[in-house]
């Protein structure tokens, strides 16, 4: 079953004198509980089709075209309240930066709550918190109930993304956009988070688009990789097939600098 | 036990800053010229009369001396007695309490109230009509001065809309609901340039804060334009107006003297001017210990606040 079919994605800026493309005529599909990785380096527009998959692009600044279809929905058509029932509910993202992500002074119990608050009105106060320290737990956190209690600048860089995973998780999303989720953090605690998103994926079923312009993760995270390059897609297929025969002349250059390194 | 030693050690703050004014304060009277004995008695009085007075005033002894024996009578919440007026200074300025209180009160509320709604709106319509019509109003507002704002309000609600009578101050210990009501045109006319900064100030913060990660995150979750404003940004934008509202209070206290001019209110910033115009020194040093009461106290407050909107400042 196809949960998301993108068509045509084109990008604009729209705040410069002459329309700039970022992402050109992207288009691909994903499975219900599927790995799809989007690799390439940067400025090559995969974080901003990621963007626009979750809703999140900038709007003063930027003009998406195309269709996105999530759940028999177009992303870029449907009104904005529309879109918002959709996000942290059925569609859920995880970022880059986990030290940012989230807010400073707010609890951490709340903010994995949040997505519950807002999108399951009837769960009552003691049955969310019961769900967010499940997966506070699920994310393999010790002692949930101090990390419920606790502030961000409380928890190391690892401890955060794992929150930001368990809060994307709490209401139970088909898809998981992971923007460069390990990029920030250091090679162990990579490993550990790229096990728990593999796990989450077999346990719940959850799909996941894994951006990264990390090769070596991609091609032990995902079934499926799609390569971009200045907007467009290079090469798409079964990751196996694209690092170990690839066709186009990007692709061989990126598979050739990948350095052989196994967790 | 961290915690007892954190307001230890605060207290200690406190009370070193409070002696340091209290020498600072005595001692400047020490340095300027002028003689409370002889702007007492006037020039003509006998060279004997007036070491007879500055004998009893205790002016002959040393001043380190006299420093001390006030200091410690101060402690006691003796403040001496007024040189002009005879009573003592206490009493003087006890009953000139309330009325500061309530104009600063009043004042600080209103900036607070109004401030917070305009800035988020303002934010909200970044860049559009309404945020820059809002802009320079807001800029025309900061640029007037309380008391010309004040002769605008007794001009036009005083005199054309007849709201309140003119420099007719009711006190409030004879019709309560009057004074609040008179005391509010200043409070008002305090307020306006207090509220525009905080407005300007709010202003940026929130759209500082806006652009932060945290909330991209919010908005993944599907919180709309306005929650992600009030249950995300504005707790975090609103931190450096915490400490800029308690130093405007502050401010009000000392800086009512103007206003309280023009609509002829008894309050502190009034008996402060009259005492250092009279060299009345008991009252002056009174006045300004308690300013440096309000200032401290103030920032402590703040202090506090400002910890508990943001747990990263306890560490």
């Amino acid at each position: 079953m196809k949960i998301l079919s993108v068509k045509d994605l084109t990008i604009e800026f729209h705040d410069h004198k002459l329309p700039e493309r970022a992402v050109e005529k992207v288009s691909f599909d994903m499975d219900e509980g599927e790995v799809l990785g989007l690799v390439g380096e940067s400025g090559s527009g995969k974080s901003l089709t990621a963007m626009a998959i979750a809703g999140l692009l900038p709007r003063k600044r930027l003009n998406a075209f195309g269709e996105i279809i999530f759940e028999g929905k177009d992303m870029l058509k449907i009104p904005r309240s529309e879109l918002r029932e959709l996000q942290g509910d059925e569609l859920s993202v995880i970022f880059q930066e986990p030290m940012t992500a989230l807010n400073p002074t707010m609890r951490i119990g709340k903010q994995v709550e949040e997505p519950l608050f807002i999108h399951h009105k009837e769960l009552s106060d003691a049955e969310r918190k019961a769900k967010a320290l499940d997966w506070l737990e699920k994310v393999e956190l010790h002692d949930p109930e101090r990390v419920y209690h606790s502030y961000p600048h409380e928890l190391s860089g690892g401890m955060r993304q794992r929150v930001m995973i368990a809060s994307a998780m709490v209401s139970d999303p088909k898809l998981l956009i992971a923007d460069e989720p390990t990029t920030a953090l250091d090679v162990t605690v990579q490993a550990q988070i790229i096990k728990l998103l593999l796990r989450l994926n077999l346990k719940q079923k959850v799909a996941i688009l894994f951006i990264s312009h990390d090769l070596s993760l991609v091609k032990q995270i995902s079934e499926n990789v799609i390569v971009m390059q200045n907007g467009s897609i290079v090469e798409k297929g079964k990751t196996k097939d694209v690092f170990d025969s690839p066709v186009e002349e990007y692709t061989k250059k990126l598979v050739a600098a990948i350095p052989e390194v196994r967790f | 036990m961290s915690l007892l030693k954190a307001v230890i050690k605060k207290l200690g703050i406190i009370l070193l800053t409070l002696l340091l004014v209290s020498f600072a304060v005595y001692a400047a009277f020490e340095l300027i010229p002028g003689d409370p004995a002889l702007s007492k008695l006037g020039t003509d009085a006998t060279p004997e009369a007036l070491a007879a007075l500055r004998h009893e005033m205790g002016l002959d002894k040393p001043f380190i001396f006299r420093y001390f024996s006030w200091l410690l009578s101060c402690l006691k919440g003796d403040f001496g007695i007024s040189l002009s007026y005879g009573r003592t200074v206490s009493s003087m300025i006890i009953s000139r309490i309330p009325v500061t209180v309530f104009l600063t009160l009043f004042s600080t509320l209103i900036t607070v109230v109004v401030s917070i709604p305009v800035a988020v709106l303002m934010t909200k319509y970044a860049g559009r009509f309404f945020d820059r019509f809002t802009y320079v109003v807001n800029q025309l507002v900061m640029s007037v001065p309380s008391f010309f704002a004040g002769i605008l309000f007794t001009w036009f609600f005083g005199m054309i809309l007849k709201l309140f009578k003119p420099g007719g101050y009711v006190s409030y210990d004879k019709d309560l609901p009057g004074f609040l009501f008179y005391i509010l045109f200043p409070s008002i006319a305090v307020a306006l340039p207090k509220c525009a900064m905080s407005v300007k100030l709010l202003r940026s913060s929130i759209l500082e804060e806006a652009d932060k990660d945290y909330v991209r995150t919010a908005y993944s979750r599907g919180n709309s334009t306005m929650q992600v404003m009030y249950r995300h940004v504005l707790k975090n934008a609103l931190i450096p107006l915490v400490t800029f509202w308690s130093m405007s209070v502050a401010d009000m206290i000392a800086g009512a003297i103007v206003i309280e001019q023009v609509f002829n209110i008894p309050g502190l910033g009034r008996i402060l001017l009259s005492s250092i115009q009279n060299r009345d020194y008991p009252v002056v040093e009174a006045v300004i210990m308690l300013i440096a009461l309000v200032v401290v106290v103030m920032n402590l407050l703040s202090d506090i606040l400002c910890k508990k909107i943001d747990p990263r400042l306890k560490s």
